[in-house]
C-alpha cells in the first residue's frame, strides 16, 4: 500500500471512504480490470447427496460486461453440465439467482464477475445441489407471519385517504424481489436456533402489510409476537447486499419495532428503559440500565461487575443514587411528558 | 483547530479510558476540544426506533449546540457519529422535520439550520490533522506491532450513508496503523459485527459474534486488536471473559482504543493513555519494545 494513495485520499476528504477506489469497490471499475479473452479462475462450491460439498475449479474465458450469471452459464454449457444453479429473468427481477461471490451475497445476474472467484450457495438455508438452496423456512415464517391485509373498517371507495407519508414504509418494502441475499448475510440468522429472530428477509415481507395503516392492529400484534425482531443488532449487513436498495433496517425493521413497542409493549422493554434513563439522567447510566433490563439477575454477571468497578468503568454510586448529568434538565423537558412514539 | 466534542455515554462510563486519551492525544495533535456538557445521549438504536420525533429531537439538539458555538463536531463513538449523520441527513430531506424539532428547540434559544460538520475522530485524523502532519508527529513508531483493526458496523455501513458497495473494502483504520508503524492483520471479523446493540437484553449473541470475530484475529497473528468504538470495545474486552467462558478457551486479546494506539506512537506513555483500565491485561503492549 502507498502512501500516496492514503494522502490522495485524504485531500480529497476520503476518510469515510477509503478502500473504494483503491479495491475496485463499483461494478465498472471491475470490468475495467479485464480485457476479452482473459481467463478468469471460478471457484464453484459443488454439493449433492453423497458428494462433497467441495470446491471445483473452471476457468472462464472473460467476455466485455460478464456477469457471474454469464460465466456460470459458460460453465454448465462448456464444463460442467450437471452444474445446478437457479435463474429466471436475468434481470434483477424474479429474484432467484442470488449466490454469494467472494464471501459476499450477490445477484448472479447483475454482478460483473471478477479475475478470481469463489462462488457459493447462499448461508442460513439448506442446500439442494450445488447452488440451489430451499427457501421452504423462509416461505414457512412469511406465511405464519399471516402477511396480508385485514381491514378493520368498510372500504371507503376508490381513492383511499392515504397520504405517502403513511405508506412509505410498506411501499418501499413493496420493491422486495425475495432474493434472500439479506436472509444470508444476517449475523444473528446464522447463529442458528440461539434466538427467536425471524430475519431480514421475513421482516420485511412483514412490513409490506404490517406498516399499512389499513390493517387489523390485533393481526399485526401477533404477528410482531412471532418475530423476535429485537434481537435484530442493528449491523446493517442486509441493506448492504440488498439488491432493491430497501432500507431494511431504518425503513422496515425499525418501523416494526416501533409499532411493537405500542402493539406489544413487552417486546420493547429494554427499550422503553433506555428512554426512560436517558429522559431522567440525560445519559445512560450502563449499571441503570443493566439494573432495569435484567433486575436481580442481573447479580449473576457479579465477577464482571467486579472487574469493571475495580477499573473504574462502573460508579455504583451513581447508579445507585440516580445523579444527573448536565443534560439531564434538557432531555427531560424533550422526552418526558410524551408518549413513546407521540 | 477547534471542534466541539461529543464523547456520548459511553466514554464518560464503562469506557472513560477512550474519553482520557482522546484528550491526551487531542493535546499532542493541536486539536482544542470545546465541551459541551449540556448534550444528552443521541438516543443508542432503541430510543431512534421506539421514538422517532424524540430521536431528532435529541440528534438535532446536539448539532444545534455545535452550530451555536460556530464549529465543527467531533466524535468518539460509532453508533454516535451514525446517529448524528442520520438525523442531520433527515433535517435536510424530511418535509417538516426541521420545524417540528426547531420548535421544541426554541424552549431554550436554540436553533439548527443544517450547518454542523460531523466528523469521528478517525476522519479528523484523515481531513483535519492530514496524515503528512500526523506522520511527522508520530515519535515513537509502533514497528512491527501486528494489529487487527476491528471497524464496527457503524462507521462503515449503511451504504447509503458511506457508500462502500463492499465495507469489506474500507481500508482507513489499516493504512492509519501502518502510518503508526504497525502491521495490519486481515482476517474476518474485520467489518463484522460485535452484537452490543442487543447485550443488554440477551449477552449470548454478543458473545458468540465477538467469539469469532477476536479467535479469527488471534488465529491470524494479532498482538493487538484496535476499535474506534467504544461499544465494539465493551464487548470485545469487557465481555472477553465470559466469551472465553462460552468458547471453552482462553484468547487473552487486549483491545486498544483507537486514540490510544495512534497516543502510543505519538509518544504519550500507556499510563497516560490509561491502558490499565482494561479488562483484558495490556502488559504485552506496554511492554512492547518501541513503548518501554
Amino acid at each position: 500500500m502507498s502512501h500516496s494513495v492514503a494522502a490522495a485520499a485524504a485531500q480529497q476528504g476520503g476518510a469515510r471512504t477509503l478502500g473504494q477506489v483503491e479495491r475496485h469497490d463499483t461494478l465498472a471499475a471491475r470490468n475495467a480490470r479485464l480485457a476479452d479473452g482473459d481467463q478468469l479462475t471460478v471457484r464453484v462450491r459443488r454439493f449433492d447427496e453423497g458428494r462433497g460439498p467441495e470446491l471445483e475449479h473452471f476457468q472462464v474465458p472473460y467476455r466485455k460486461w460478464m456477469r457471474v450469471l454469464d460465466a456460470l452459464n459458460w460453465i454448465a454449457e462448456n464444463s460442467a453440465t450437471d452444474l445446478a444453479y437457479r435463474w429466471f429473468c436475468g434481470s434483477k427481477m424474479c429474484g432467484t439467482c442470488a449466490v454469494r461471490m467472494n464471501g459476499r451475497e450477490v445477484l448472479a445476474c447483475w454482478e460483473a464477475v471478477e479475475p478470481d472467484m469463489t462462488v457459493e450457495p447462499l448461508r442460513n438455508l439448506p442446500v439442494i445441489r450445488d447452488l440451489v438452496v430451499d427457501r421452504g423456512p423462509f416461505e414457512r415464517k412469511v406465511a405464519s407471519l399471516e402477511p396480508w391485509i385485514e381491514r378493520t373498517s368498510p372500504y371507503p371507495g376508490f381513492p383511499e385517504p392515504l397520504s405517502h407519508r403513511q405508506m412509505k414504509h410498506s411501499s418501499q418494502a413493496l420493491d422486495c424481489i425475495g432474493c434472500m441475499a439479506c436472509y444470508s448475510a444476517c449475523p444473528v440468522i446464522g447463529l442458528g436456533a440461539l434466538t427467536d429472530f425471524a430475519g431480514p428477509a421475513p421482516l420485511v415481507q412483514l412490513a409490506q402489510t404490517a406498516l399499512d395503516p389499513r390493517n387489523n392492529s390485533e393481526k399485526v400484534a401477533r404477528a410482531l409476537a412471532a418475530t423476535g425482531i429485537f434481537h435484530c443488532v442493528s449491523c446493517y449487513k442486509c441493506e448492504e447486499v440488498c439488491p432493491a436498495h430497501i432500507p431494511i433496517v431504518s425503513g422496515a425493521i425499525e418501523p416494526l419495532k416501533a409499532r411493537a413497542a405500542v402493539l406489544v409493549p413487552a417486546m420493547a422493554r429494554h427499550s422503553q428503559i433506555l428512554r426512560r434513563i436517558v429522559a431522567a439522567r440525560g445519559r445512560v447510566d450502563p449499571g441503570a440500565l443493566v439494573l432495569g433490563v435484567q433486575g436481580l439477575s442481573a447479580l449473576r454477571n457479579f465477577p464482571r461487575m467486579w472487574r469493571m468497578l475495580m477499573r473504574g468503568k462502573i460508579n455504583p454510586l451513581r447508579t445507585l443514587l440516580g445523579l444527573r448529568t448536565a443534560a439531564a434538565r434538557p432531555a427531560r423537558r424533550l422526552l418526558a411528558g410524551r408518549g413513546p412514539t407521540s | 483547530m477547534k471542534f466541539a466534542y461529543y464523547p456520548g455515554c459511553s466514554a464518560r462510563s464503562t469506557c472513560a479510558e477512550l474519553n482520557e486519551a482522546t484528550h491526551r492525544v487531542a493535546a499532542r495533535l493541536g486539536l482544542d476540544l470545546i465541551s459541551i456538557e449540556s448534550a444528552t445521549c443521541t438516543g443508542a438504536r432503541e430510543l431512534r426506533a421506539i421514538d422517532p420525533i424524540g430521536f431528532f429531537t435529541l440528534n438535532l439538539r446536539i448539532l444545534a449546540l455545535a452550530e451555536r458555538e460556530g464549529l465543527p463536531l467531533m466524535t468518539i463513538c460509532n453508533t454516535c457519529t451514525l446517529n448524528l449523520l442520520d438525523a442531520h441527513a433527515a433535517f435536510l430531506e424530511e418535509p417538516g422535520l426541521g420545524e417540528t424539532v426547531n420548535a421544541r428547540l426554541s424552549a431554550e434559544g436554540l436553533r439548527y439550520s443544517g450547518r454542523t460538520r460531523i466528523s469521528h475522530f478517525l476522519w479528523v485524523l484523515y481531513e483535519d490533522i492530514g496524515l503528512d502532519r500526523l506522520r511527522e508527529l508520530v515519535v515513537k513508531p509502533l514497528n512491527g506491532l501486528s494489529v487487527a483493526a476491528f471497524y464496527g458496523c457503524h462507521i462503515t455501513r449503511p451504504p447509503q450513508r458511506y457508500g462502500f458497495v463492499d465495507s469489506r473494502n474500507n481500508i482507513a483504520l489499516e493504512r492509519l496503523a501502518e502510518l503508526l508503524g504497525c502491521q495490519p492483520i486481515d482476517y474476518s471479523g474485520r467489518t463484522e459485527c460485535c452484537g452490543f446493540h442487543t447485550a443488554a437484553h440477551d449477552e449470548r449473541v454478543a458473545f458468540k459474534l465477538t467469539g469469532q470475530h477476536i479467535k479469527s484475529a488471534k488465529s491470524a497473528g494479532a498482538q493487538t486488536m484496535v476499535t474506534p468504538c467504544p461499544l465494539c470495545h465493551t464487548v470485545l474486552d469487557g465481555f472477553q471473559r465470559e466469551i472465553e467462558k462460552d468458547m471453552g478457551e482462553k484468547l487473552d486479546m487486549p483491545v486498544l482504543h483507537l486514540p490510544q494506539l495512534v497516543g502510543l506512537a505519538l509518544g504519550l506513555t500507556p499510563g497516560e493513555l490509561r491502558i490499565d483500565r482494561h479488562i483484558v491485561d495490556t502488559s504485552s503492549i506496554q511492554s512492547w519494545r518501541h513503548i518501554a
